[in-house]
C-alpha cells in the first residue's frame, strides 16, 4: 500500500477537503489516501449516534425540539462508554502507593514452571468429550463420569437467570430447553420417593448439555453422577452451582 | 517515602478552583506582553534563564482562559504568542490549538496532568531575585499569582546558565527535574555472579598447551564472580529483591556463556563489528516488535495482525513437546528423554502464535528460553511457552494498549508499560502486578530492566526518562532533555550508564549514579528506535527510522566525566560537541527502519527491520 499521496484532488467533496485540512493542522503530513475516508466515516457515525441519542433524550423529556442540552447529555453518556480515557493521575498514584507498600513476595524454590493458579491461566482444555454410554433415568446405577475440564474460570456461556424449578422426578415430561445452558440434573432413582435434594449427592456443575443427548423421555441425561443411590437421590430441580468468580481486579 | 509527585497532589477541586479568575481575562495579553518586555530588556546573562518562563506561563494562561470559557480571549492570546515559543514545543502547541473549549479538556489526561502538576524551572538565585522584584510590583501581581500557583522554581546558587546549557536539559512536559529528585542513592553496580565449577574438557581450546602436553583435567572455578571478595559499594545486596535460584539448566547456560565469552571479539574504533541484518519481507509496515534471545538462537516478531511469529536462527528447527498420548509411550528412563519428548513430525523453522486481539507492540524472551512475552494493543501481556508454543497466561491490568514489555535479566519478573501512563512490575506466578510505577504525564513507551534487576527505566511520551526502584516503587531518577517522545532505552553492561533515543533523532547518555546527562550523540535524522551496547560496553549501536545503523565509541564518550559536586548541584553540564568524533560508522539499509539491535555473545551485531519501500 502506498503512503505519501497527499492532498485529495480538487474535485473531491468539500468534506474530504475539510478533513484533509484538519489532518494538516494537526501536523500529520503523511498518510494513506484512504485515511480521509476512514475519518469521514467515523465522523459521520459519531455524529449520527450522538444526534440519535439526543433525540431520544429530548423526547423523553417531552420537549418539542432537540436542543443543546440534549446533545450535551448524549455526548457525555457516549464518552463514558466508548471513549474512555485512562484513570486520572491522583487515582494512579494512590493505587500505586498501596501496591508498592507490600513487600515483594519470596520465591518458592524448585517449584517447576512458575505460573499463577490454574484458574488464571489459559492452560485448561476448552472442550469436553461426550460420553457414549447413556443410562435411563430410572436406574440409579453407577454411571460413567464425563471428563469435565476445569471450566470454572471461563464463564462464557450464558447462565440461566432464574431457573424455574422443574421437578425432574418420575414423570418428567417437561422438556428442558437446552442448548448451551449449564445446570445440574440429578437422576432420580426410584419412582416414588419425594423430591428432596439430598446434600450428599455429588452433583456436578457446569455440564454442557448437548441437544443430541436428550433421551427418549425428553429428559436430559447428563451423566455426571458418580455415586449410586437407591435411596433418595432425588431429583432435584435444576440446580445450578455457582462458581465463584472472583472479582476481576482490573487494576 | 512517597514519590516526588506526592506533594503535587492537591485535591482536584482545589486545583480547578485555582483556575477561577486569576485576574481579568482581557488583561492576559497585557500581562504576558509586560513580562515578555521585561525579560527581553534584562541583562544577557539572565535572559536565557528567565526565558524558560515563557512556555509554562503561556500554556497555563491559555488553559485558564479556555477553562473559564473565555474562548475569544483564549484564541487571540494563542494567536499572538504561540509563535514566540521554542521550536521544540511545537507539537504540544499543536495539541493545545485544538483545545478550544472547556469540554475538550476533560478527555485529555495529559493536559489535565499538566495542569495539576507544577512545571519545574531551575533558575539561579540572582535571576530569581530579579524576577521576584519585578513581579511583586503592584501591577504585576496577577502574574506573580500564576507563577506561584503553577510553577516550581528550583533555585540554585551559582552562575546563571547559558542558553546552550538550558536547551540541553529542557523539553519535557514537566520542565526539568528538581535537584532532590535525583539525589537518592541508586545501586547501579552489578550483582555478583555465582561460582560455578567449570569442568575442563577436550573441546575447550583455552589454556596454553603449545607443547602439546595433555591438559590436566581439573575443574576450574568460574573467575568472574570471585575477582573481588569485597562487596562493591555501588552494588545492591544480593538479597535486596528476591531472585529465583539457579537451576541446573541455568548453570549449563552460564557455562556456555563463559565459553562464548572467551571467543568474543574485542571491539574498538579500529575493530568494528560486522552487522548481520535480518529483513522481514512482505510485512507491509505490520512489523511492530522484535526480540532475539540472548544466545541468538531465536527471533520473535510481533505483528499488526496480532500474531507473534518465532523463527529459529540456527539450523536447528523448532519443536514442540509431543501430545499426551505419545508421551506416555516413550521410555522415561532413557538418557535422551529430553530429546524424545519433542515431536519430530511437526518440527519447523517458524511457529506462529495466535491469541492476541490487537497489534503486538512488545516482545521479550525469557533468559532461560522457556517463555516468550508479548504485549499488545488489546491491553494484555501474554506469556507463551516455547516448549509447546501455546499461550499459558494472559496478564490483564493495563486496560489500554501496552507499548512495551521486558523480562528481567534473571527471569521470573517482567515489566510492562502502556498508554495508561504507568509501568507495572509482574512476576510470572502472580496474576496481578507486584509494583505500579506511576508518575509519568503521558504514555510509557519503553521499559527496561537494569542489569542487576533492582531498577526499571521507563521512557515516556512526556519526554522524560524515569528510573524506578523495584523494591519500593519509588522514582529515584528523572532525566529530562529529550525534545520528543522516547522510543528506546538501553543500559550499559556495567550498569553505570543509560542511553536513550527519541523522535528528535538524538541519543542521550546519562550517568545514573550522579543523575546527570553526560553525552549527546547527534547524527540520526529520524526517530532512534533501537539502541544496544556491545557485550563489554565498548560500542553503542543505534538504529533509526532513517534506515541507518550507527556505531558510536562508548569508551570515549564516558571518559573524563565532569561530575564534581558543583555540576551535580547546579546541573551545569558542558557537553562537548563531539558527536562527529564519536561516530565510528554509518550503515545504510534499503528502506528498512532498524527496529531491533542485538549483540551476539561474540560481539557480532544482529539487526532486524521490515522492508518498507515508499
Amino acid at each position: 500500500m502506498e503512503s505519501g499521496k497527499m492532498a485529495p484532488p480538487k474535485n473531491a467533496p468539500r468534506d474530504a477537503l475539510v478533513m484533509a485540512q484538519i489532518l494538516k493542522d494537526m501536523g500529520i503530513t503523511e498518510y494513506e489516501p484512504r485515511v480521509i475516508n476512514q475519518m469521514l466515516e467515523f465522523a459521520f457515525r459519531y455524529v449520527t449516534t450522538i444526534l440519535d441519542d439526543a433525540k431520544i433524550y429530548s423526547s423523553h423529556a417531552k420537549k418539542p425540539n432537540v436542543d443543546a442540552d440534549d446533545v450535551r447529555l448524549a455526548i457525555q453518556c457516549r464518552a463514558d462508554q466508548s471513549f474512555t480515557s485512562p484513570p486520572p493521575r491522583d487515582f494512579l498514584l494512590d493505587i500505586a502507593r498501596q501496591k508498592n507498600q507490600t513487600p515483594l513476595p519470596l520465591i518458592k524454590p524448585y517449584a517447576g514452571p512458575r505460573l499463577p493458579p490454574d484458574r488464571y491461566c489459559l492452560t485448561a482444555p476448552n472442550y469436553r468429550l461426550k460420553s457414549l454410554i447413556k443410562r435411563g433415568p430410572n436406574q440409579g446405577r453407577l454411571v460413567p463420569r464425563l471428563s469435565v475440564g476445569a471450566v470454572s474460570s471461563r464463564p462464557t456461556t450464558p447462565t440461566i437467570a432464574a431457573p424455574q424449578t422443574v421437578s425432574v422426578s418420575n414423570k418428567v415430561a417437561t422438556p428442558v430447553s437446552v442448548t448451551s445452558q449449564r445446570f445440574t440434573v440429578q437422576i432420580p432413582s426410584s419412582q416414588s420417593t419425594p423430591v428432596k435434594p439430598v446434600p450428599s449427592t455429588t452433583a456436578v456443575q457446569n455440564v454442557l448439555i448437548n441437544p443430541s443427548m436428550i433421551g427418549p423421555k425428553n429428559i436430559l441425561i447428563t451423566t455426571n453422577m458418580v455415586s449410586t443411590q437407591n435411596t433418595a437421590n432425588e431429583s432435584n430441580p435444576l440446580k445450578r452451582k455457582h462458581e465463584d468468580d472472583d472479582d476481576n481486579d482490573t487494576m | 517515602v512517597g514519590s516526588v509527585a506526592v506533594e503535587d497532589q492537591p485535591d482536584v477541586s482545589a486545583v480547578l478552583s485555582a483556575y477561577n479568575q486569576q485576574g481579568d481575562p482581557t488583561m492576559y495579553e497585557e500581562y504576558y506582553s509586560g513580562l515578555k518586555h521585561f525579560i527581553e530588556c534584562s541583562l544577557d546573562c539572565h535572559r536565557a534563564e528567565l526565558s524558560q518562563l515563557f512556555y509554562p506561563l503561556f500554556v497555563h494562561m491559555y488553559l485558564e482562559l479556555v477553562y473559564n470559557q473565555h474562548e475569544n480571549e483564549a484564541k487571540s492570546f494563542f494567536e499572538k504568542f504561540h509563535g514566540d515559543q521554542e521550536c521544540y514545543y511545537q507539537d504540544d502547541l499543536r495539541v493545545l490549538s485544538s483545545l478550544t473549549k472547556k469540554e475538550h479538556m476533560k478527555g485529555n489526561e495529559t493536559m489535565l496532568d499538566f495542569r495539576t502538576s507544577k512545571f519545574v524551572l531551575r533558575i539561579s538565585r540572582d535571576s530569581y531575585q530579579l524576577l521576584k522584584r519585578h513581579l511583586q510590583e503592584k501591577q504585576n501581581n496577577q502574574i506573580w499569582n500564576i507563577v506561584q500557583e503553577h510553577l516550581y522554581i528550583d533555585i540554585f546558587d551559582g552562575m546563571p546558565r547559558s542558553k546552550q546549557q538550558i536547551d540541553a536539559m529542557v523539553g519535557s512536559l514537566a520542565g526539568e527535574a528538581k535537584r532532590e529528585a535525583n539525589k537518592s542513592k541508586v545501586f547501579f553496580g552489578l550483582l555478583k555472579e555465582p561460582e560455578i565449577e567449570v569442568p575442563l574438557d577436550d573441546e575447550d581450546e583455552e589454556g596454553e598447551n603449545e607443547e602439546g602436553k595433555p591438559k590436566k583435567k581439573k575443574p576450574k572455578k568460574d573467575s568472574i564472580g570471585s575477582k573481588s571478595k569485597k562487596q562493591d559499594p555501588n552494588a545492591p545486596p544480593q538479597n535486596r529483591i528476591p531472585l529465583p535460584e539457579l537451576k541446573d539448566s541455568d548453570k549449563l547456560d552460564k557455562i556456555m556463556n563463559m565459553k562464548e565469552t572467551t571467543k568474543r571479539v574485542r571491539l574498538g574504533p579500529d575493530c568494528l563489528p560486522s552487522i548481520c541484518f535480518y529483513t522481514f519481507l512482505n510485512a507491509y509496515q505490520g512489523l511492530t516488535a522484535v526480540d532475539v534471545t540472548d544466545d541468538s538462537s531465536l527471533i520473535a516478531g510481533g505483528f499488526a495482525d496480532s500474531t507473534v511469529r518465532v523463527w529459529s536462527v540456527t539450523p536447528k528447527k523448532l519443536r514442540t513437546v509431543k501430545q499426551a498420548a505419545d508421551l506416555s509411550l516413550i521410555d522415561k528412563e532413557s538418557d535422551d528423554v529430553l530429546e524424545r519428548i519433542m515431536d519430530e513430525k511437526t518440527a519447523s523453522e517458524l511457529k506462529i502464535l495466535y491469541g492476541h486481539s490487537g497489534p503486538v507492540y512488545g516482545a521479550s524472551f525469557s533468559p532461560d528460553r522457556n517463555y516468550l512475552l508479548s504485549s499488545s494493543e488489546d491491553g494484555t501481556v501474554r506469556l507463551w511457552s516455547l516448549q509447546t508454543f501455546t499461550c499459558l497466561v494472559g496478564y490483564k491490568g493495563h486496560n489500554y494498549p501496552v507499548w512495551d514489555t521486558q523480562f528481567s535479566p534473571y527471569g521470573y519478573y517482567f515489566v510492562s508499560g502502556g498508554h495508561d501512563r504507568v509501568a507495572r512490575l509482574w512476576a510470572t506466578d502472580h496474576y496481578q502486578p507486584l509494583r505500579i510505577f506511576a508518575g509519568h504525564l503521558a504514555d510509557v513507551n519503553c521499559t527496561r530492566f537494569h542489569p542487576n534487576s533492582n531498577y526499571v527505566a521507563t521512557g515516556s511520551a512526556d519526554r522524560t526518562v524515569r528510573l524506578w526502584d523495584v523494591l519500593n516503587g519509588n522514582c529515584v531518577r528523572i532525566f529530562t532533555g529529550h525534545k520528543g517522545p522516547i522510543h528506546s532505552l538501553t543500559f550499559s553492561p556495567n550498569g553505570r550508564f543509560l542511553a536513550t533515543g527519541a523522535t528528535d533523532g538524538r541519543v542521550l547518555l546519562w550517568d545514573i549514579g550522579h543523575g546527570l546527562m553526560v553525552g549527546e550523540l547527534k547524527g540520526h535524522t529520524d526517530t532512534v528506535c533501537s539502541l544496544r551496547f556491545s557485550r563489554d560496553g565498548e560500542i553503542l549501536a543505534s538504529g533509526s527510522m532513517d534506515n541507518t545503523v550507527r556505531l558510536w565509541d562508548a569508551i570515549k564518550a564516558f571518559e573524563d566525566l565532569e561530575t564534581d559536586d558543583f555540576t551535580t548541584a547546579t546541573g551545569h553540564i558542558n557537553l562537548p560537541e563531539n558527536s562527529q568524533e564519536l561516530l565510528l560508522g554509518t550503515y545504510m539499509t534499503k528502506s528498512t527502519p532498524v527496529v531491533h539491535l542485538h549483540f551476539t555473545r561474540r560481539n557480532l551485531v544482529l539487526a532486524a527491520g521490515a522492508y518498507s519501500p515508499q
